[in-house]
């Protein structure tokens, strides 16, 4: 289970860079723009994994590094002409940084106290994307001006398609890497129990930060894929309903596992659109039905879809 | 003979282009993909608006339609949400291949949606949103504000303040959110040209619970009339302190948005006194179910037995009346470009809202009027004299 | 000090004792099943349209309506945690998956009372409780205040009164206690522990009903009234999670502060108040204001 990852497990990656150039080419603009939604959503939803499902910490912060990372790179592009390749990285790194600096303190506190602690600093965030209106546009949001990556041109679906398929398969690469690594062994032990992991000589408090400034980075990048293939942005993407629907992402799917991950983003994310077409008679009835996916999904597989797959196979 | 075939060719590519039509009209059809809020917290705002836009098509098809096409309608609900939205007018427009989209109740999902239409070149008129930011500045596909831009509702509202209840020093309640700013910015600029100064504003969460502080910060701005452009919850609220401080020697003037339900306000506000001095605006040309939108609410009424309408039904007709009127100009050739071209050109009494219905070359905002109406919390509606117009460009 | 200041005082405690109400609500449910119920707003709201029904549909008289709301919503919490909890704490790897599990669930039933509740059609416009009694309000020197306003502060002192007296001397109250404390040598010395846990649902739940009922009347109704659950958070956080009379201190406090905010610094300021004051708190001092010393969560 630890150690580098064989060879054979980039398959995948290659059939979805694959998919990401052959797709643009046959399916019509809407089913793209689900498809970079749902990659977006993944990238989002394998760095909240990294903290929740790997790390044990319960966190909700995630969402407002998503909006540090989407407000710096559509604002260096707009203000001050930032290539996107320099752009995105710097977002998710001024994301790392903050979420690097947010670890400190919150790595004192508890369960409870670390969930509501960092989810008070969400809300906070998305009052300051509110209220620095001369930086962020306030209420009124910002437009994104069409990005272009090595001056091949994006802004559109078809256009973004490729290059938000490429940056998915980048960060299934490097998560793959992280939690085959030690420092993905140190987060396991610390989930499973700090006393014994400090014990085993690994620096807790060093990894839980790390934890955090690493899925602070992935929200980061995510912010950066949003300005791909979005043309506006305004606080209210970066809401707390946002952090709920990742966490039912991730819970569905199965935590601590990167199939899971997936599973759980592409359900939850097309379920909404499932919703809206079939239910054409109850409409009414959409929220409520989504409501009821979720308490049955975590009355009979609590461990998440892939939870119970892998229960399924034999694994203990 | 190179040249041949290259003149063949261009020809053959010429007459090609020139036979294909825009998606989304056939020989006796014309598919207008509709969409707005038809679940969620949002519905009373769209889901009426939407079905008495279906009811007009239905009527104009009874007629026999279009230059002998008839309207397809293809129904979506956003939600109000911009994500929501931006879906749906890409379904619409890339898998259901419409001719137009018309919807939209919420601003914030107009703006969302504008980049695709405009390169898409698609035409996107809303159905009742105010739409402030995707129709000013106008760019060419996206029509809108049928209702009254946020703009103009301040606008609108300020003036009535200093003109017809004489303020000189006025107070605004308004959220924090694009409305509010909106709200705010023509406020001002109105208050400035009439002379009048603006005490107090008082910017509060849409989803606020307590306007204790707000109230109290008026109170203390001494001021001689009291403008809110809040929602309804939060409207309630502010009249409800407005009593309770005993502030009711100063008129208070609530924009529409708070005030759907004039009866039920008063009912939740509980408190007689609150409406000593009470106005309500309107975009409407009477009452909500006065007599001049009663053949509107009896067609309603024909289509859909089942339903009471919500007060903002009638919304959805203007912008329908709009794109028909265009539909008619254009002609049997009916082309996108030749339809907004057509859209600019209307100019007309939609016997629904106060003002004309009109666009224009550099026009994307349909109506700028309001009424006013002075209300005693029973059933007393007073119509103030007047309809206030905003010109366009005052607060930008 | 100025009447400004004076009135911002009085209504932030009234509206204080409502965040209050529902905190209390939340730690009842937290230190039975270590789960933050983010369906306890729904549940206040959904406690509030059935005072309505049972007042305005069914005609009942004013007092009875608490009852009724408070069965019905207790029904809710109860059934809750017996049918969907129960099961995924049986079926879930023990531990943090289990809570987020939980939560997740929490979540479901947030979205399945609000979408069923939306479903009905009256529900679209925003409608008022009658408050329990209206008349005159009441005149401390500058300070006025509504008499449902008084209703509510003194409802949360006789709740929170007799909470106290429930949990410390009743032995159903003291099983309670002993089961969150510990599970399991609760079970050993006999204490249904699976009963314990939904009646600790069933309460909460009832608790928060209640508040619907006192809090309709002051904040509206709409079937997204629930976010108020937010405020009731801060308000838990700052008292500790941890203490009943802590959920009170904390809920003025926060009422408190969002007002004088308002007054001193800019309306725009009031909605971050909570925010700020949680992450100073849980700065400072972790375990919350009220609560003993931090002490490590068993492991």
């Amino acid at each position: 289970m630890f150690g580098s990852p064989p060879l054979a497990r980039f398959a995948p990656l290659a059939l979805l860079l694959i998919a990401g150039f052959a797709l643009p080419q046959v399916l019509p603009q809407y089913f793209l723009f689900l498809g970079n939604i749902l990659m977006m959503y993944a990238v989002l939803a394998l760095g909240l994994d990294i903290l929740l499902g790997w790390a044990g910490q319960f966190a909700f912060a995630h969402v407002a590094f998503f909006g540090i990372g989407t407000y710096t790179t559509a604002l260096l592009q707009a203000r001050l002409g930032v290539p996107f390749v320099i752009g995105m990285p710097l977002g998710a790194a001024l994301a790392g940084l903050i979420g690097l600096v947010i670890g400190f303190p919150a790595t004192r506190l508890r369960t409870v106290y670390l969930a509501l602690a960092t989810f008070a600093f969400a809300e906070a965030a998305q009052w300051v994307f509110n209220a620095w209106d001369k930086v962020t546009g306030g209420p009124d949001g910002l437009r994104i001006s069409a990005p272009s990556v090595l001056g091949y041109a994006t802004g559109s679906d078809p256009t973004a398609f490729p290059v938000m398929a490429a940056i998915l398969a980048l960060m299934i690469a490097a998560t793959m890497y992280l939690t085959t690594s030690k420092l993905g062994r140190a987060m396991c032990a610390v989930r499973e129990s700090e006393h014994v992991a400090a014990a085993s000589g690994i620096d807790v408090n060093a990894t839980k930060v790390a934890a955090f400034a690493i899925s602070a980075i992935y929200a980061g990048v995510a912010g950066g894929m949003f300005t791909l293939f979005q043309s506006f942005v305004n606080p209210d993407v970066f809401s707390f309903g946002q952090i709920v629907l990742l966490l039912s992402m991730i819970v569905v799917g199965g935590l601590g596992s990167i199939p899971g991950v997936l599973i759980g983003v592409a359900l939850l994310g097309l379920l909404p659109e499932i919703m809206r077409t079939t239910m054409r008679a109850f409409l009414v009835w959409q929220e409520f039905g989504y409501g009821v996916i979720l308490v049955l999904v975590i009355m009979f597989m609590p461990r998440g879809i892939w939870g119970m797959i892998v229960a399924r196979r034999g694994a203990p | 003979m190179k040249k041949l075939l290259l003149a063949a060719a261009m020809s053959a590519a010429i007459v090609a282009n020139a036979q294909a039509a825009d998606p989304g009209i056939t020989d006796n059809e014309i598919t207008i993909g509709l969409f707005a809020p038809m679940s969620g917290p949002l519905t009373s705002f769209g889901l009426d608006a939407l079905q008495a836009a279906k009811m007009w098509y239905e009527e104009a098809n009874k007629k026999g339609g279009i230059h002998g096409r008839k309207i397809k309608v293809i129904t979506e609900d956003d939600k109000c949400s911009p994500n929501d939205v931006v879906a749906v007018v890409k379904k619409l427009v890339t898998v259901d291949k419409v001719f137009m989209v018309h919807g939209g109740s919420c601003t914030a999902a107009a703006v969302a949606a504008q980049e695709f239409v405009t390169r898409e070149k698609v035409p996107h008129v809303m159905l009742n949103a105010s739409g402030d930011n995707a129709v000013i500045p106008p760019t060419r596909y996206v029509f809108g504000a049928f209702g009254g831009t946020q703009r103009a509702v301040g606008a609108t509202i300020a003036e009535f303040a200093v003109k017809e209840l004489k303020g000189k020093r006025i107070a605004l309640i308004a959220h924090d959110d694009d409305y509010g700013v909106a709200n705010a910015a023509t406020v001002k600029a109105v208050a400035k040209r009439l002379g009048a100064e603006v005490v107090a504003i008082e910017s509060i969460s849409p989803r606020i619970t307590d306007v204790t502080a707000p109230m109290l910060n008026i109170r203390a701005a001494n001021p001689d009339v009291i403008i809110s452009t809040c929602y309804p919850a939060p409207a309630v609220l502010v009249a409800q302190k407005y009593a309770e401080f005993g502030m009711t020697k100063i008129p208070l003037a609530q924009a529409v948005q708070g005030i759907p339900v004039p009866a039920g306000f008063a009912k939740n506000v509980g408190n007689d006194a609150a409406f000593a001095s009470f106005y309500y605006g309107s975009p409407l040309n009477d009452l909500t179910d006065g007599p001049k939108q009663q053949k509107w609410i009896a067609m309603y009424k024909q289509y859909y037995p089942d339903r009471t309408p919500s007060a903002f039904m009638t919304y959805g007709l203007p912008s329908a009346m709009a794109i028909t009127r265009a539909l008619e100009k254009a002609g049997r050739n009916l082309t996108r470009e030749s339809f907004i071209d057509a859209l600019e050109t209307v100019d007309f009494d939609s016997e629904v809202v106060a003002g004309p219905i009109a666009f224009a070359k550099d026009r994307r905002d349909a109506h700028r009027a309001s009424i006013f109406v002075k209300y005693d919390g029973k059933n007393g509606h007073t119509r103030m004299p007047g309809v206030y117009l905003w010109d366009g460009k005052e607060g930008m | 000090m100025s009447p400004l200041v004076l009135q911002g005082i009085a209504s932030g405690v009234v509206t204080g004792c409502v965040y209050a109400l529902i905190a209390i609500s939340l730690v009842i449910v937290y230190k039975s099943s270590d789960v933050i119920n983010f369906a306890g707003g729904e549940m206040v709201m959904l406690g509030g349209y059935i005072g309505m029904f049972a007042l305005i549909g069914l005609g009942l008289p004013y007092l009875l309506i608490f009852p009724f709301a408070a069965v019905a919503i207790f029904a809710v919490g109860a059934l809750f945690d017996r049918l969907v909890l129960t099961r995924t704490r049986h079926l879930a790897l023990p531990g943090q998956s289990a809570l987020v599990a939980m939560v997740i669930g929490t979540v479901g039933l947030s979205y399945v009372i609000k979408g069923a509740v939306r479903v009905v059609p009256y529900t679209e416009d925003v409608h008022r409780l009658p408050p329990i009694s209206a008349g005159t309000p009441i005149f401390i020197g500058p300070v006025v205040l509504q008499q449902q306003d008084v209703a509510i502060v003194l409802a949360a002192i006789v709740i929170m009164v007799a909470l106290w007296a429930f949990f410390s001397f009743t032995m159903a109250g003291k099983a309670l206690r002993a089961t969150s404390q510990n599970p399991r040598a609760a079970s050993l010395v006999g204490i249904p522990v699976p009963l314990m846990s939904m009646t600790a649902w069933g309460l909460a739940a009832a608790l928060a009903g209640v508040a619907g009922v006192l809090l309709a009347p002051k904040l509206l109704l709409t079937p997204d009234s629930g976010i108020i659950v937010i405020l009731a958070l801060a308000a838990a956080i700052i008292g500790g999670f941890t203490s009943l009379p802590g959920c009170v201190a904390g809920g003025i406090l926060l009422g408190v502060v969002q007002n004088l905010i308002g007054v001193f610094v800019s309306s725009r300021a009031i909605s971050l108040a909570p925010f700020l004051v949680i992450m100073l708190v849980l700065l400072v001092r972790p375990q919350g204001l009220f609560a003993g010393k931090a002490t490590a969560k068993k492991v």
